[in-house]
């Protein structure tokens, strides 16, 4: 009895450690922010503030359009994953893993060797007109690359918990498969739809290695926190990041009321 | 009528070949077999939900084998019942009304005339969640029912019901066969299934269908005492307690 105390307290120890080690920086951010220097950079100085508010604006857009994307073109996939076997998927779910693995500066490379001005589809992207060094699209490409693994496998297992025997019945009264799937499937996975997308979206928000690499420009709010804390030091950047720190708190507080609904 | 010709079909490792199988009009023929037989495959096959190697499935004359489900006419009822679990009972009942594109009141005449042949009336605002397993099953034929359907196939329909609500959908099931005159495949291991339902019983073992005969002469079938054996024990446990 002694001995499983003992080892319960030492557990416990090691999960204070854990807890203080996870919470301790979020804190630190707020409570070294500095009112001052925000009302400097939101309130007092146009330019600092019109540079900021478009960095927070870019961000937010970026991310809301890779998360609709990652839903649109994600649902099928992740359908196809849940429900079908066939050759060679074991392969296709690494494949859609793969971004999850990679370096996140290597992940930016990865995107322009692909669809860069000198990336192997440059061909078509250039008779498309589409160019992702420094635009808004290069920032929406590279944050759909870095989140659709997370939308995709999160909707795959709410899919797959989706009894099958549901679809079989809706179809033998007449549904096609596609009707089958949207009255009954999709409303069945709606919250492992919106955790994904949540959780997707979190991820996309905090991208900045890859985006340094593809499009520096327009800047978003990661890029900006870095750049001004190699220009003006910590104090600036503090301020800069609660902004962020408050959306990605928002989104995880959602995901929380989404799963425990 | 429903007739079946040289039908293969492979689910992994498992093979299940049908080399006749006719079904009348408004028969109730029951597939008896042991766990693994192939009788899941077959109502699948017959429905759409596997693919079929080989082999024909005809009803009414059309071969329906390269169909789509939804386009076969055939209604099921699997042994989980199935029930839309975000639709009231209700809204499950149309949902094969809607899918025809029926008008609202032609939906709610129907529903309310099956749901009151069933006794269901007072379920209809209900979520499945909120019915106990002899309702669900009852709200499962509704729906299945309600679309008039060529064929009815039941997949263990009883199993997940108490010795006491399964006497009654035994009943249930039967009166509604006779008064509707439905053609139904009934997919079963359980024997006092067969004799309580059939009119016909075929018989599968290990995929293959081995006998298909009426219930009078299947029950004095070597295939019928074989199968019983196995519930000997239960039977001398009946015996000493006199039931």
């Amino acid at each position: 009895m002694r001995r499983v105390e003992a080892s319960l307290l030492v557990a416990s120890s090691i999960a204070s450690v854990t807890i203080c080690f996870l919470f301790i920086p979020v804190a630190a951010l707020f409570i070294l922010f500095d009112p001052r220097t925000f009302a400097k950079i939101f309130l007092l100085n146009p330019t600092l503030y019109t540079i900021a508010r478009s960095a927070l604006l870019t961000t937010f857009e970026a991310s809301a359009s890779a998360t609709a994307l990652n839903i649109a073109l994600g649902i099928p996939l992740a359908y196809i994953l849940a429900r079908k076997s066939f050759r060679g998927k074991r392969v296709l779910e690494s494949i859609v893993d793969v971004p999850l693995m990679l370096p996140h500066s290597v992940a930016g490379i990865a995107i322009l060797c692909a669809f860069g001005r000198a990336g192997l589809l440059a061909p078509i992207t250039q008779r498309l007109g589409i160019v992702i060094e420094d635009t808004f699209l290069g920032i929406v490409a590279v944050m759909a690359f870095v989140s659709a693994p997370i939308f995709i496998d999160t909707a795959k297992v709410g899919f797959a918990s989706i009894d099958r025997e549901l679809e079989i019945v809706a179809r033998s009264l007449g549904a096609s498969a596609l009707r089958a799937f949207i009255t009954v499937t999709l409303p069945l996975s709606l919250r492992a739809i919106a955790a994904g997308a949540v959780l997707a979206w979190a991820r996309a928000l905090s991208e900045v290695g890859a985006l340094l690499i593809v499009a520096y420009y327009p800047r978003t709010i990661n890029v900006l926190t870095v750049e001004w804390f190699s220009m003006f030091g910590l104090r600036y950047t503090i301020a800069l990041s609660i902004p962020l720190a408050l959306l990605a708190i928002a989104l995880f507080v959602l995901l929380r009321t989404v799963i425990e609904r | 009528m429903i007739s079946i010709r040289r039908l293969v079909v492979r689910r992994g490792g498992f093979r299940l070949v049908i080399e006749t199988l006719d079904v009348e009009d408004g028969e109730y023929l029951v597939v008896l077999g042991r766990s693994g037989a192939g009788k899941t495959t077959l109502l699948y096959a017959i429905a759409g939900f596997v693919d079929i190697e080989q082999g024909s499935i005809v009803v009414d004359g059309v071969d329906i084998s390269s169909l789509p489900p939804e386009r076969r006419g055939i209604a099921i009822v699997p042994q989980s019942y199935a029930l839309f679990p975000h639709m009231r009972v209700y809204d499950n009942i149309a949902y094969g009304l809607r899918v025809r594109g029926l008008s609202r009141s032609e939906i709610e005449k129907r529903v309310r005339e099956i749901a009151r042949r069933l006794e269901i009336e007072s379920l209809l605002d209900r979520y499945p969640a909120q019915l106990s397993g002899g309702e669900k099953q009852r709200v499962a034929l509704a729906r299945a029912l309600v679309v008039e359907p060529k064929l009815l196939l039941l997949d263990e329909p009883f199993t997940n019901l108490d010795p006491e609500t399964r006497k009654s959908a035994r009943e249930l099931v039967k009166e509604l066969h006779r008064e509707l005159g439905f053609t139904a495949i009934h997919a079963t291991h359980m024997i006092v299934d067969a004799y309580a339902m059939a009119s016909r019983v075929a018989y599968l073992e290990r995929g293959r269908l081995v006998a298909v005969m009426d219930r009078h002469s299947f029950f004095r079938s070597p295939y019928a005492r074989r199968y019983l054996e196995e519930y000997s024990d239960l039977i001398d446990v009946a015996r000493e307690l006199g039931v």
